[in-house]
């Protein structure tokens, strides 16, 4: 026979195995079946031979560490001998003097690993113990997390998934020998240590030391609850959950194994899921009272923001008891008549143009299908769309125009093979939080980092270029780059002859006019670090060192009146070095919401149907008119801002909002407000009573993530399937269910057996879901394309071989620099930039009602470099005044050396400091994105 | 080594680590706070508070308490002045001059307990210095101006160099005097035949177990060996970096070394071309943050990487996954000064310098129940009855009890087998271990039940805590045995540190864990009577 010399033949227990060189005595035991008891091992991740329940025989003077140990030839290993029993037992028993048992994990779940052994071993009451140092006590400080001191093993588990899973690096040992226990930073509690409260830690935690804290029913033993497999409701990342129910009422929820996010979560995935019971829930339809119009803000937050009202206090979520007042409780018939015949009379009177209606990025396929549908061949307007228009509009456009698809090229955890990845105009571990955690990890390991960002965000501490750029001058850091690049030969020739155009004119622009000086004098970076940054990038070139460089980009991007631009300049930088279409490439823009992608590909957007098939070509709207039995029209719908602005001059009157909050979300709130009071009829479909829904004619109580079955495609372009986990509450509906009845009503029947139908037809139409089935979706989903989905799990890389474009290549759109469209002056002296927080989304509806997150960020801030807020006389904490030319508002400031003196960040989520009374909506000309992250605003203490 | 040394030099500045100090290094460095955590609170010279005035440490372990520490720390702690600190340490290197003391980080020694106030003035206390006694064998140089002579030979063509290096060595049949007793041909030979981009060599002088002091003695009287011996290994393997990793209790040696280091540097053996070989190699001093555990050769790696001073898991062995990963030879400072007689005289030199049938030579720290404790270079072969003559006899005229041969990781041996040979061989076979030849002397009328839990405390007091056995196993037996001394508890709980003892040995993760519960297990099997009766 011939020895492969990278396999090695060894025995256990007698029994032959061979294994991989590098293969652990552990892991190999446990491919023959043979199960080698552990504490300290958890196959996600690396061994650290600590607790020493795994010895084993290997004939040795002492017995070796079986999780750390590899196999070696002929080695006869010996895992069950009677004396490595004895000692397992005893080791058993020594941690189990020292254990409080039963510990939390034993009393709430049953399955606490200690004292499992222990009951294996037939341990009964531990030996009294030895002097132990005092337990330190109990420590309760974090939101979600507690913590027992006394229960902790030091197997280390936590540490190695703080830190080297997550990268959030707050967990170690510290003191030494007996008196060894594990710390948070510099030794604090954990709620006031820089954790960020992921929950890894207490997910791999063997024993009672970290488990985490009731949100809403206690947890029990596991075999009391229901298990679902789903899907998080929250980001773009769409991390895999695991659902645990008892008495109808979700009590926790795991990461569940999958290749987008292996097991791993952040804190909304994991303890964001408690607003599905929260009491504002609406759970029957409402019809708005005679007495109730005309139409006004019912909440105090939304009323104090109207000029001239000083009289209540505003503060947290819309709360339902304002608002049910001026409504009055409606049958589902009575309701969804009435929607129907108000839609339909305006329809008849005043066209179908003065209709429109905006879906949700955080519905399904299924739910964005269908309501675009209705509008389309129900309503017969293209005004529809969504709030991708609010975060990804630009780079779609620009990815369009350049590649012809507005999909990223490669999935995220592809940077563990990219030579260098940049990321930029991302909060990356605040937004797309499981995704950072694979950006962070390839950095510690082979991945060169460069951050690019206004801010400061933590994703620049794990980089080894972070490039602070002046807001709103992307576009001359990007061309620097690109001149340097140009200027030392530091593209793929050969790429560029094969799959692109317009090379030329680009270089002509970049080299003319952005020397590194002059990009230099524009984005504030200084020549030598953009002559830096161009050299690594250089190395994912031929002529560099042959690497591969990914790009992944936020809305620091394309939240700009140069959205487009921004894009463009990325998408340049990849097509000049070769890199899009290989292994660790690829541009990779990261999706807000969990289903923006969907949504887009489902056809939530005024210009295309479902799969970005043109509603002005000719032979597209042929193919849907025949499909849905409805003429359609030619022309191009209008966007979120210009439906707005419709509203506002009357030329928009009629609207039909499902799950989402303009109110909160659009630039300039007070103009949104205007706009929905106008409209002549608005209906709302929504969980909550949101902002939005103050202003409804109709609402219609719909059910939320946890309560229905559908699919949702991640950023990585992964469709997957969210299965249901709880029964709607009250009279709520399933969304899908909803549209189908109110299409009824305006006269577009639309009845399905079940949601996995309408899928069926929705897929029918595309070519990239063609094929796709709830069924063959399985548990991990599949990405698309996928053209073999029962077998493969689809297509991670896109474009090895051109483009989908006209000419089959990608194309170099050449940039010159704009500046902002409102820059600071003497009178509005600061930069406003907003986003997000860790603990939020979006526009907190959901967040907000989750007693951890809301304990986590319970209030607004405007965060300031502690300079400024000296120059303004004003201390952290201190409620300041933030005006800008179109509204006002008061928060408490933070100070933040993360941000650029003369700017300042106002996270979005909350309404009673609403960062979009102050946002300019000035567009960008493409993308019909608003210029969030650039506006002028002047600070005084309140 | 950036970050402990970065942590020594701000708390030499300030005096201690405090929070605002450690969350700016944070900051600055952009370090995670744990890792900072981890090592300053794991390191014994790492502190946290302001030190107070005048800090007496005073050793607590098995020699000092024989030669009156425990009344020392008393009498001195009776005297409350404001702005002192008493405190215990763990052995301080320095039990030749038992008891000893550490005064706000300076030694002094043999400190009469009688006289404690002696302390309390710097006029009086009886400071130590560097022991510069030099008449050594194993020292081939007559005077300083040969030093380095037997490099300088070999050092312009680096491979006959390495060639005489490892069969000199290999024919010697070298091995480490660190405790473990590798083969030292056969490691250097390890290291040379890997292939890295960089290797490093580490001379171990931690010595830090009690008992045992020679390196010291070594390090003071004959730096240029110890320096030597590292260029020689370093030209051998085909490493640049030599780190020289000591404790920080020999400040009086470190001085000696640094000096050392000035002139090899001065006179051409160290740098750019190192000895005129044409390569580069240079050797710095890593003084340690504290701890015995460090002696561990891979602890000794993890604390040089900036990590709390854990050993890891072995394999792979630092010879080929050492320093940051690349191939690290270690050698103890012993080692490496007697591999350049071997080099220099060749093998049969050195075989006949042991009695018949031993070969070579060897350090033995000598210290406990005798006349002259201290450092004696003794022809291998000779036995521990031999040493106790040259070490001026028995104390008081007393007879032996016990002896410890190697230091406080070894087993207690009876008087009867006093006529053993000091070899590792011989050692073994009479039911003990040669480790770093540290014999300590136990006369009859001592209390043996006493030391036996003191060496047990020291290895409870020394352990990194990293894995289970040893971090609750040497806790749970010092309590048993603190339980019996009290009279709380009956012998029969004694029964319990058997199968504990053996668990210890077979489950730990390093040699400490191993040894831990080694001298109370002797003591109990050859002195059964001195456990005290209910
Ligand atoms: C707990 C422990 C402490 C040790 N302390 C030392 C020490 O202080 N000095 C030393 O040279 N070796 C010490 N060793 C042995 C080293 O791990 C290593 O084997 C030695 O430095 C190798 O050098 P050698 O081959 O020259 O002996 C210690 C080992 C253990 C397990
Ligand atoms: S919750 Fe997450 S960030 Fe916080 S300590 Fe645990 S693993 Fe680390
Ligand atoms: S807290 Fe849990 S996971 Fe962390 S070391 Fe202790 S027992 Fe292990
Ligand atoms: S045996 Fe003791 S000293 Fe060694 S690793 Fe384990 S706990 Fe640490
Ligand atoms: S110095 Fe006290 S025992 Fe070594």
């Amino acid at each position: 026979m011939i020895v492969d010399t990278a396999m090695v033949e060894l025995t256990i227990d007698g029994r032959s195995v061979r294994v991989p060189v590098g293969t652990t005595i552990w892991e190999a035991a446990e491919q023959a079946g043979i199960e080698i008891p552990s504490l300290c091992h958890d196959p996600r991740l690396a061994a650290a031979g600590v607790c020493r329940m795994c010895v084993v025989d290997v004939g040795e003077r002492v017995l070796a560490a079986s999780c750390v140990r590899e196999c070696s030839d002929g080695l006869e290993v010996r895992t069950d001998s009677e004396n490595v029993q004895s000692h397992r037992r005893r080791l058993t028993g020594l941690l189990l003097s020292e254990h409080p048992t039963p510990c939390a994990r034993e009393t709430r779940t049953g399955d606490c690993q200690l004292e499992q052994l222990g009951r294996h071993f037939h341990l009964e009451v531990p030996p009294t113990a030895a002097s132990s140092p005092a337990p330190p006590p109990p420590d309760l400080s974090s939101p979600v997390i507690a913590v027992d001191h006394q229960a902790c093993i030091l197997c280390d588990r936590c540490i190695r998934a703080c830190n080297d899973i997550q990268s959030n690096e707050v967990i170690g040992r510290t003191g030494k020998g007996a008196d060894v226990r594990i710390a948070f930073d510099l030794d604090r509690p954990l709620g006031q240590s820089t954790c960020v409260a992921c929950g890894e830690c207490a997910a791999v935690c063997p024993t009672g030391a970290l488990v985490g804290k009731v949100l809403t029913l206690p947890v029990i033993r596991r075999e009391d609850m229901t298990r679902t497999d789903t899907v998080c409701p929250y980001c773009g990342v769409g991390c895999a959950v695991t659902a645990w129910v008892r008495d109808e009422t979700i009590v926790e929820c795991e990461g569940r194994e999958s290749p987008v996010n292996q097991g791993r979560l952040c804190v909304k995935g994991r303890y964001g899921w408690d607003y599905t019971l929260h009491p504002h829930r609406l759970t029957t339809p409402l019809i708005r009272r005679e007495s109730a119009y005309p139409k006004g803000p019912l909440s105090p937050a939304v009323a104090s923001s109207l000029p001239g009202d000083r009289g209540r206090k505003p503060g947290g979520v819309v709360d339902l008891d304002d608002v049910l007042p001026a409504f009055r409780e409606a049958t589902w018939e009575e309701a969804l008549d009435l929607v129907g015949s108000r839609l339909t009379a305006i329809r008849d009177s005043h066209g179908s143009n003065t209709l429109a209606g905006f879906g949700s990025a955080k519905g399904s396929n299924e739910e964005a299908y269908l309501f675009q549908k209705f509008i389309r061949a129900g309503l017969g307007t293209n005004n529809v769309d969504h709030c991708t228009r609010l975060c990804h509009a630009s780079s779609v456009a620009a990815l369009m125009e350049t590649i012809g698809s507005g999909a990223v090229t490669n999935i995220f955890a592809d940077v563990a093979r990219a030579d260098v990845a940049l990321v930029t105009g991302s909060n990356t571990t605040t937004n797309h939080p499981v995704a950072a955690t694979f950006i962070k990890q390839a950095a510690k390991a082979n991945t060169e980092l460069i951050v690019v960002d206004v801010r400061r965000n933590a994703i620049a501490n794990a980089a080894s270029h972070f490039a602070q750029i002046r807001s709103g001058t992307d576009v001359a850091f990007y061309n620097g780059l690109l001149h340097v690049l140009c200027r030392d030969n530091l593209v793929d020739k050969d790429y560029i002859d094969r799959h692109t155009e317009g090379f030329e004119s680009l270089r002509e622009l970049v080299e003319t006019d952005y020397s590194p000086e002059r990009a230099s004098a524009i984005c504030g970076v200084p020549a030598e670090q953009i002559e830096a940054i161009a050299r690594t990038i250089g190395k994912a070139t031929p002529t560099g060192g042959g690497g591969s460089m990914i790009v992944f980009w936020g809305m620091g991007v394309s939240q700009h009146v140069t959205g487009t631009d921004n894009a463009r300049c990325l998408i340049s930088l990849c097509l000049a070095t070769g890199n899009i279409g290989r292994p660790g490439s690829g541009l990779h823009p990261l999706r807000g919401q969990n289903n923006v992608q969907g949504a887009s590909d489902a056809g939530l957007i005024p210009i295309v149907y479902p799969d970005y098939q043109s509603v002005a070509n000719e032979e597209c709207r042929r193919k849907f008119e025949t499909a849905w039995g409805r003429p359609l029209d030619p022309e191009p719908g209008l966007t979120v801002v210009e439906i707005i602005k419709g509203a506002l001059l009357g030329s928009i009157r009629g609207m039909y909002i499902m799950g989402e909050n303009p109110f909160i979300s659009d630039p300039d709130s007070n103009t949104v407000r205007q706009a929905l009071s106008n409209l002549d009829f608005l209906a709302v479909q929504d969980i909550f009573p949101t902002e939005t829904a103050e202003f409804a004619d109709v609402i219609l109580p719909a059910s939320s993530y946890f309560e229905k079955a559908g699919t949702y495609t991640n950023s990585d372009r992964r469709v997957q399937l969210g299965r249901p986990v709880l029964a709607p509450p009250g009279l709520a509906r399933q969304d899908w269910e909803i549209l189908c009845e109110v299409s009824g009503r305006v006269g577009l029947d639309s009845s399905f057996t079940d949601v996995s139908a309408v899928f069926d037809e929705f897929t029918a139409l595309t070519r990239n879901y063609q094929g796709l089935t709830h069924e063959n979706l399985g548990l991990t989903g599949r990405l698309w394309p996928c053209p073999d989905p029962d077998t493969a799990d689809g297509t991670q890389i896109l474009f090895g071989d051109g483009f989908p474009t006209t000419s089959g290549r990608g194309r170099f759109v050449p940039c010159p620099y704009r500046p902002a469209d409102e820059l600071p002056d003497d009178d509005f002296p600061f930069i406003l930039n907003t986003g997000r927080v860790l603990a939020h989304w979006h526009t907190g509806s959901m967040t907000r009602r989750s007693q951890a997150l809301d304990a986590i960020e319970p209030a607004p801030f405007v965060a300031v470099h502690p300079d400024d807020l000296q120059r303004l006389k004003a201390d952290d904490g201190q409620e300041l005044k933030v005006t800008s030319r179109r509204g006002s508002i008061q928060l408490s400031a933070r100070a933040d050396r993360n941000v650029q003196p003369g700017s300042v960040f106002i996270p979005f989520h909350f309404r009673e400091a609403a960062a979009n009374t102050l946002t300019n909506d000035a567009l960008d000309p493409q993308g019909k994105i608003p210029e969030f992250k650039v506006c002028a605003v002047r600070l005084e203490p309140a | 080594m950036e970050l402990l040394r970065e942590l020594a030099a701000l708390q030499q500045q300030h005096g201690c680590l405090d929070d605002g100090c450690l969350e700016e290094l944070a900051e600055r460095r952009g370090v995670p706070r744990y890792r900072i955590e981890e090592l300053v609170s794991f390191y014994t010279h790492l502190r946290r508070t302001p030190p107070p005035r005048r800090e007496i440490a005073i050793c607590r372990d098995v020699v000092c308490t024989m030669h009156g520490g425990p009344r020392l720390r008393e009498a001195v702690a009776e005297h409350a002045v404001e702005g002192l600190e008493v405190t215990g340490v763990s052995c301080l290197g320095r039990c030749d001059h038992a008891p000893a003391v550490s005064i706000n980080g300076q030694p002094a020694g043999r400190v009469d307990p009688a006289n404690a106030d002696a302390l309390l003035d710097d006029s009086t206390v009886p400071w130590l210095t560097a022991h510069d006694r030099c008449d050594w064998l194993a020292d081939p140089y007559a005077s300083p101006a040969d030093h380095y002579a037997t490099l300088l030979a070999l050092a312009s063509d680096p491979p006959t160099l390495a060639g005489t290096c490892l069969e000199r060595l290999q024919d010697s049949g070298l091995r480490g005097m660190g405790g473990a007793g590798f083969p030292t041909g056969r490691k250097w030979q390890l290291v040379a035949t890997e292939t890295a981009d960089s290797k490093y060599v580490i001379c171990n002088a931690d010595e830090s177990e009690p008992g045992s002091f020679k390196d010291r003695v070594l390090l003071s009287t004959v730096p240029h060996l110890v320096i030597e011996g590292m260029v020689l290994a370093g030209l051998t393997v085909g490493a640049d970096r030599g780190i020289l990793f000591l404790r920080h209790e020999y400040s009086l040696e470190q001085q000696v070394l640094a000096a050392a280091l000035q002139t090899a540097a001065a006179r051409g053996i160290l740098g750019e071309n190192a000895a005129g070989s044409g390569r580069s190699f240079e050797i710095e001093i890593f003084v340690s943050p504290g701890g015995y555990i460090l002696g561990e050769e891979t602890a000794l790696l993890e604390a040089l990487e900036d990590r709390r001073g854990e050993p890891r898991n072995k394999p792979p062995y630092p010879g080929q996954h050492g320093l940051f990963g690349q191939p690290t030879l270690i050698n103890n400072v012993e080692t490496l000064a007697l591999a350049v007689p071997i080099i220099h005289h060749g093998s049969t030199w050195w075989s006949d310098q042991g009695r018949p049938g031993f070969d070579g030579l060897k350090f033995v720290s000598i210290s406990g129940d005798v006349v002259e404790p201290g450092v004696y270079e003794l022809p291998v072969g000779t036995t521990v009855a031999e040493l106790i003559e040259r070490a001026g006899g028995m104390d008081g005229g007393r007879s032996v009890k016990a002896f410890l041969p190697g230091g406080a990781s070894s087993r207690f041996l009876p008087a009867d087998r006093l006529d053993t040979p000091l070899d590792f061989d011989t050692i073994a076979a009479a039911g003990s271990m040669l480790g770093s030849g540290a014999v300590v002397v136990v006369a009859e009328g001592r209390n043996l039940f006493e030391l036996a839990t003191g060496l047990v405390r020291f290895f409870r007091n020394e352990s990194c805590g990293k894995c289970v056995p040893c971090r609750i196993g040497s806790h749970r037996a010092v309590g048993l045995l603190e339980s019996v001394a009290a009279g709380s508890a009956g012998p029969d709980v004694l029964e319990e540190l058997t199968p504990l003892g053996d668990t210890l040995e077979q489950t730990s993760l390093c040699g400490l864990g191993q040894v831990a519960l080694a001298p109370i297990l002797s003591m109990l099997e050859h002195f059964p009577a001195e456990v005290p009766a209910p």
